[in-house]
C-alpha cells in the first residue's frame, strides 16, 4: 500500500469516530499531558531508590540529635553502680529510667548534669498501689507508707530491697488490708482467719497462708451457742445460709457488704 | 503539656473499667463518620438510576438525572471530611503520584477518581449531551459559555450521534455499577480488613455496608424528589414514588437480614471480645444502635412501608409515611455509621474497659464543622439543578422565575 492511500484510509477513520470520541480523547491527551511532566516534576528525585519513600529522608533521620546513650556505655564509669543494680530487684530497669537522656552526659560528664530523682514522688510512678497492676508487684500505699521522708532514706535506688521483710500484710495486701479496715471485722487480726508461715512474707508464692475450710471456722464466733462477746450477732447454725459456706454470701473482709 | 492534661481530664471521668493509655481519645471523630456517610449515598444514588437504565424500570424515569446528579454532588463533599482530618491536606495529592499498593486506603484514592471521572461524569455527559446543546443555542451570557464548555463545544445532533450518546450511556452504566459497588464495597473493606478490631473486622463488613448504601442512596433521591417537585409547583408521579419505595423496602430487608445475620455470626461465634461488645452494644452504644439505627431506623420506617402496601393507603398519607419514612432512614443509616466508626474506638484492646466520645463544637472536626459538611452537597445540588436541569423539556432551573418574566 502506498503513502495517499494509508493517508485516506486514516482520514476515513477519522471521520467515523463519532465526534464524542474525539472530544474525549483530546481532552484526555491534555489530561495526560499535563499530568506527566507535572508528575517528573514533583515527585523528588530520589524517592523510590530503596522503598517507597525518598532516599534522602533516611540520612534526614540519622542526623537528628541522639539523647540517648543506651545502658551498656555507663559500665565505662560507673561499673560499681551497674554491678550492684544488675543484683538487685531492679535488675530490669535502665539507668535512663530514672536519669533521663544520658548521651550528653556519656560523652562528656563534666559538661551535663543528669537528673537524679531524689524526690517522693517519683518512685509511685511505678509503685503506688493501682489495681490494674499484675498481682505480686511490689506497691505501696504512699499517703500510709512512711509518709514525709524521701523513698531513697530507707531504699537504696539502684539495690531496693526492703530494709526488712515486711511484718505487715498491708505492704502487700494493701485492698484488703484497707477494705477490713473499715469493715466491722476491724478488730480481728489477720493471722485470726489465715494461719501464716514466717516465709510467706519472704517468698509468697511458696509458702500459701491458710484460708477458713467450713461454716463452724465462723460459727466460733457467729453460732448462737458460740462463747465470746455480746455484741457479735449471732445465726442459727443448722437454718442460717445452711448448706453454703458463709462467703458464697458474705464477703469475709467487709461482711456487712450485702 | 498543660494542655494534654486539662484536655484529658474530662475524659478520664468517663472511663469505664481498664483501657490502655493510647485509648483514651478517640482517633477518628464525627468527620469520619460523615465520609462513609456520604459515600454510601453516593453509591445509593448510583445504583438507583442505573436500574433505569440496565433494568429499564420505566417507572423511575423521573429520578434518573436527579439521582445522577445527586451522585456527583455528594461525590464532590466526599473528600472533604477526610482532607478536613488529616493533619496536611495539602500533601493529600501525592498518593496519586506515587502509588502505594501496599495501603488500601492511598489505593482508594483512585476508586474514587475512577468513579467520579471515568464513570459518573462521562455518564452525565453522554446523557445531558444532547440537551446542552440545545439549551446552549438559545441562551446568553455566561450560562451560555458554560454549557458551551460542558458540551466540550459539541454540536453533532445527527441522530448517529444521538444513537452514540445512549449507547454509551448504557456501557457506561454497566461499568458503572459495580464500580459503585467498589467505591462502597471499599470503605467497608478498609474497616472490614482492620484484624486487630472485633467491632470492624468481618468479611460480612462491605456487604453490609453497600446494602446501607443502597437504603441509604434510594431514600435520598427519594426525599429530594419529594421536595423539589412542589418547589416547581409540578404534580408528584406516584407511580414513581411507589415504586422508589419498594425498591427502598426491599433494600432494607436486604439491609436488615445481612446486619442480624452478622449480629447471629457475632454471638454464635462468641470469641473472647464478645464480652465487652456486649456491653458496649448495652451501654454506651444503647440509644444509637438500638434505639436509633434499628428502632427508628429500620423497624419502624420498615412497618410504614409494609402498612401501605399491605392496605390501600390514600395517596396524600401515602406521601406523609413515604417522607417520613426516607427522613427516617437517613437518620438510621447515619446513626449506623456512627455506631461502626465510633462505636469501633470506643472499647479497649484489652476487653475490659470503655472510653467516651466528646465531640467538640467548634474547630475543624468539630459539630459545625460536620454541619456544614453535611449542607454542602445541597448547596452543590441547588447549583447543579440550575445549570443542569434534571427535568426534561425546559432548560429551566429549580428557582428561576418562567419564561417571560426573565430579562
Ligand atoms: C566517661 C565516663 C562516664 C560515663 C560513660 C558515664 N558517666 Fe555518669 N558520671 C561520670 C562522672 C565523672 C560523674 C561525676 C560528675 C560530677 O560529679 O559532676 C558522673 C556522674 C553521674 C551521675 C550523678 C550526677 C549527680 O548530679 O549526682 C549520674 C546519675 C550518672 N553519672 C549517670 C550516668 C549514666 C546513667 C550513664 C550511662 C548512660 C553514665 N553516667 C555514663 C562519668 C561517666
Ligand atoms: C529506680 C531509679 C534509678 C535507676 C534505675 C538508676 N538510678 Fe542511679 N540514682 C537514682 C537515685 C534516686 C539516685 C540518688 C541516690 C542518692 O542521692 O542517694 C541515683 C544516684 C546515682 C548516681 C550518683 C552517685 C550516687 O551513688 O549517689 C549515679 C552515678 C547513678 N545513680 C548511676 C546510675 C547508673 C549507672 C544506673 C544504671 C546501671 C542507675 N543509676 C540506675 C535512681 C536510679
Ligand atoms: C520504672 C518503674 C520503677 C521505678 C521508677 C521504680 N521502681 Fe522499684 N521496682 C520496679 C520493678 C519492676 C521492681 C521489681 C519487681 C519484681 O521483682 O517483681 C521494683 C522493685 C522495687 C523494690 C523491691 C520490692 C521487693 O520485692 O522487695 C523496692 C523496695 C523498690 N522497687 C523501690 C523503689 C524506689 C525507692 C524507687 C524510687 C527511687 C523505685 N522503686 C522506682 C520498678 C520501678
Ligand atoms: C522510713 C523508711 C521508709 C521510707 C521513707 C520508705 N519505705 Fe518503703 N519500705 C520500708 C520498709 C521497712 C519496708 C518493708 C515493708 C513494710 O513493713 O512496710 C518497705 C517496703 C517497700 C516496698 C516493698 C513492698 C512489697 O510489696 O514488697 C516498696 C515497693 C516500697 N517500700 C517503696 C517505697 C517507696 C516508693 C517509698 C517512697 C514513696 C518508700 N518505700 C519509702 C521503709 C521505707
Ligand atoms: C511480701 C509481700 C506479702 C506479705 C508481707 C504478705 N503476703 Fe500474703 N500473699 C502475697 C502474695 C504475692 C500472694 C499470692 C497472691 C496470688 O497468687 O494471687 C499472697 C497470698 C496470700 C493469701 C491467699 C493464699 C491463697 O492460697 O490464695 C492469703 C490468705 C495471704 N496472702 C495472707 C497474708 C497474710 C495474713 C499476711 C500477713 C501476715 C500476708 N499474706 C503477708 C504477698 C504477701
Ligand atoms: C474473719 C476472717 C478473716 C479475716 C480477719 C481475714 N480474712 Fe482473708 N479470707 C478469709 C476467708 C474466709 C477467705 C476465703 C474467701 C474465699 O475463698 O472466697 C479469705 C481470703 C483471703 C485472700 C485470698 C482471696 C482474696 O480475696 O484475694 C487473701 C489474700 C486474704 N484473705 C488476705 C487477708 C488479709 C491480708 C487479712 C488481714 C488484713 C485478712 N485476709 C483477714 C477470712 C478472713
Ligand atoms: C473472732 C470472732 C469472729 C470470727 C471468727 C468471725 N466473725 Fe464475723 N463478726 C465478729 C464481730 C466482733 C463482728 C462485729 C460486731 C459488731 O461490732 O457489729 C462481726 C460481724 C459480722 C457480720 C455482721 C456485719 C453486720 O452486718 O453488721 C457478718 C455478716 C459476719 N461477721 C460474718 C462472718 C463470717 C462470714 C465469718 C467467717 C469467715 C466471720 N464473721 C468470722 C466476729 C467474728
Ligand atoms: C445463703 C447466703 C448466706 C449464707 C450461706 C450465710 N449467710 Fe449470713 N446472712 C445472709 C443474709 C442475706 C443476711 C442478712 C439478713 C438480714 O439482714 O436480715 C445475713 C446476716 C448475717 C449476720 C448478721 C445478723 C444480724 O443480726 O444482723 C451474721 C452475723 C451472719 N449472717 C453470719 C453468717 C455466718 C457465720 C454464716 C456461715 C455459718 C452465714 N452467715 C452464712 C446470708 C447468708
Amino acid at each position: 500500500m502506498n503513502l495517499p492511500d494509508q493517508l485516506s484510509r486514516l482520514k476515513s477513520l477519522w471521520t467515523r469516530t463519532p465526534e464524542q470520541t474525539k472530544r474525549l480523547s483530546l481532552l484526555l491527551v491534555i489530561f495526560v499531558a499535563l499530568f506527566l511532566p507535572l508528575r517528573s516534576l514533583l515527585i523528588p528525585a530520589d524517592f523510590g531508590e530503596i522503598g517507597h519513600y525518598r532516599a534522602s529522608a533516611l540520612e534526614e533521620n540519622a542526623e537528628q540529635h541522639i539523647h540517648y546513650a543506651g545502658q551498656t556505655i555507663c559500665f565505662d564509669c560507673h561499673d560499681d553502680i551497674v554491678h550492684t543494680r544488675n543484683q538487685g530487684y531492679h535488675r530490669g530497669l535502665s539507668c535512663e529510667m530514672c536519669h533521663g537522656p544520658a548521651a550528653a552526659h556519656a560523652e562528656d560528664p563534666g559538661m551535663s548534669q543528669l537528673r537524679v530523682p531524689r524526690d517522693r514522688g517519683y518512685c509511685p510512678l511505678c509503685h503506688e498501689y493501682l489495681a490494674s497492676r499484675p498481682t505480686g508487684f511490689p506497691q505501696i500505699v504512699s499517703a500510709s507508707h512512711n509518709p514525709l521522708k524521701p523513698c531513697i532514706t530507707c531504699h537504696n535506688p539502684h539495690d531496693p530491697v526492703p530494709p526488712e521483710t515486711p511484718r505487715d500484710c498491708e505492704a502487700c495486701h494493701a485492698a484488703i488490708a484497707r477494705t477490713k479496715a473499715i469493715s466491722h471485722h476491724v478488730y480481728i487480726p489477720c493471722a485470726r482467719c489465715h494461719e501464716t508461715p514466717e516465709e510467706h512474707r519472704v517468698n509468697p508464692r511458696m509458702f500459701r497462708p491458710s484460708k477458713p475450710m467450713n461454716r463452724d471456722f465462723c460459727g466460733e464466733c457467729h453460732y448462737t451457742d458460740a462463747a465470746g462477746s455480746e455484741v457479735t450477732q449471732r445465726v442459727e447454725r443448722d437454718t442460717h445460709g445452711a448448706r453454703y459456706v458463709c462467703w458464697q454470701c458474705h464477703y469475709p473482709h467487709l461482711p456487712e457488704a450485702k | 503539656m498543660e494542655d494534654v492534661i486539662n484536655h484529658l481530664e474530662p475524659l478520664l471521668r468517663k472511663i469505664q473499667g481498664y483501657i490502655y493509655p493510647n485509648e483514651i481519645e478517640l482517633h477518628w471523630g464525627i468527620l469520619i463518620v460523615i465520609y462513609p456517610y456520604v459515600t454510601g449515598l453516593v453509591a445509593g444514588a448510583f445504583i438507583l438510576a442505573s436500574l433505569v437504565k440496565v433494568f429499564d424500570v420505566k417507572e423511575l424515569q423521573p429520578t434518573y438525572r436527579m439521582s445522577l446528579l445527586t451522585a456527583l454532588a455528594f461525590l464532590l463533599v466526599a473528600p472533604l471530611p477526610l482532607l478536613a482530618h488529616l493533619g496536611h491536606p495539602e500533601k493529600s495529592f501525592e498518593i496519586f503520584l506515587t502509588p502505594n499498593k501496599q495501603s488500601a486506603m492511598a489505593m482508594f484514592g483512585f476508586v474514587y477518581a475512577w468513579y467520579l471521572m471515568a464513570v459518573l461524569l462521562l455518564e452525565i455527559w453522554f446523557d445531558y449531551r444532547r440537551d446542552v446543546i440545545v439549551w446552549a443555542q438559545n441562551e446568553r451570557g455566561p450560562r451560555r459559555w458554560f454549557h458551551r464548555l460542558f458540551s466540550l463545544f459539541s454540536s453533532d445532533l445527527s441522530d448517529r450521534a444521538l444513537k452514540f450518546d445512549r449507547k454509551s450511556v448504557q456501557t457506561v452504566t454497566i461499568i458503572g455499577i459495580p464500580s459503585a459497588f467498589l467505591l462502597h464495597g471499599y470503605v467497608g473493606f478498609i474497616f472490614g480488613s482492620v484484624k486487630a478490631n472485633p467491632w470492624w473486622s468481618s468479611v460480612l463488613m462491605p456487604i453490609v455496608f453497600l446494602f446501607s448504601a443502597i437504603v441509604s442512596g434510594i431514600a435520598l433521591v427519594m426525599l429530594i424528589y419529594m421536595l423539589v417537585t412542589p418547589m416547581r409547583r409540578k404534580e408528584m408521579d406516584m407511580r414513581c414514588l411507589d415504586k422508589l419505595a419498594s425498591f427502598l423496602f426491599y433494600a432494607m430487608i436486604v439491609d436488615f437480614s445481612l446486619e442480624i445475620l452478622d449480629f447471629i455470626h457475632r454471638i454464635y461465634e462468641s470469641e473472647e471480645s464478645i464480652g465487652i461488645l456486649a456491653e458496649l452494644a448495652s451501654g454506651k452504644l444503647f440509644v444509637s444502635l438500638v434505639v436509633i439505627q434499628l428502632l427508628i431506623g429500620m423497624i419502624l420506617p420498615l412497618g410504614a412501608i409494609a402498612v401501605v402496601k399491605l392496605f390501600g393507603v390514600p395517596a396524600e398519607l401515602r406521601r406523609l409515611l413515604y417522607f417520613v419514612s426516607a427522613l427516617l432512614v437517613q437518620v438510621g443509616i447515619f446513626s449506623t455509621r456512627y455506631n461502626v466508626v465510633v462505636g469501633g474506638q470506643l472499647f479497649s484492646k484489652s476487653l475490659r474497659g470503655l472510653t467516651s466520645y466528646k465531640m467538640t463544637i467548634v474547630g475543624v472536626e468539630g459539630l459545625l464543622m460536620s454541619i456544614a459538611l453535611l449542607l454542602l452537597p445541597f448547596v452543590i445540588l441547588y447549583i447543579l439543578f440550575n445549570l443542569l436541569p434534571p427535568w426534561t423539556g425546559t432548560g429551566r432551573g429549580l428557582m428561576t422565575p418562567p419564561e417571560g418574566s426573565q430579562k
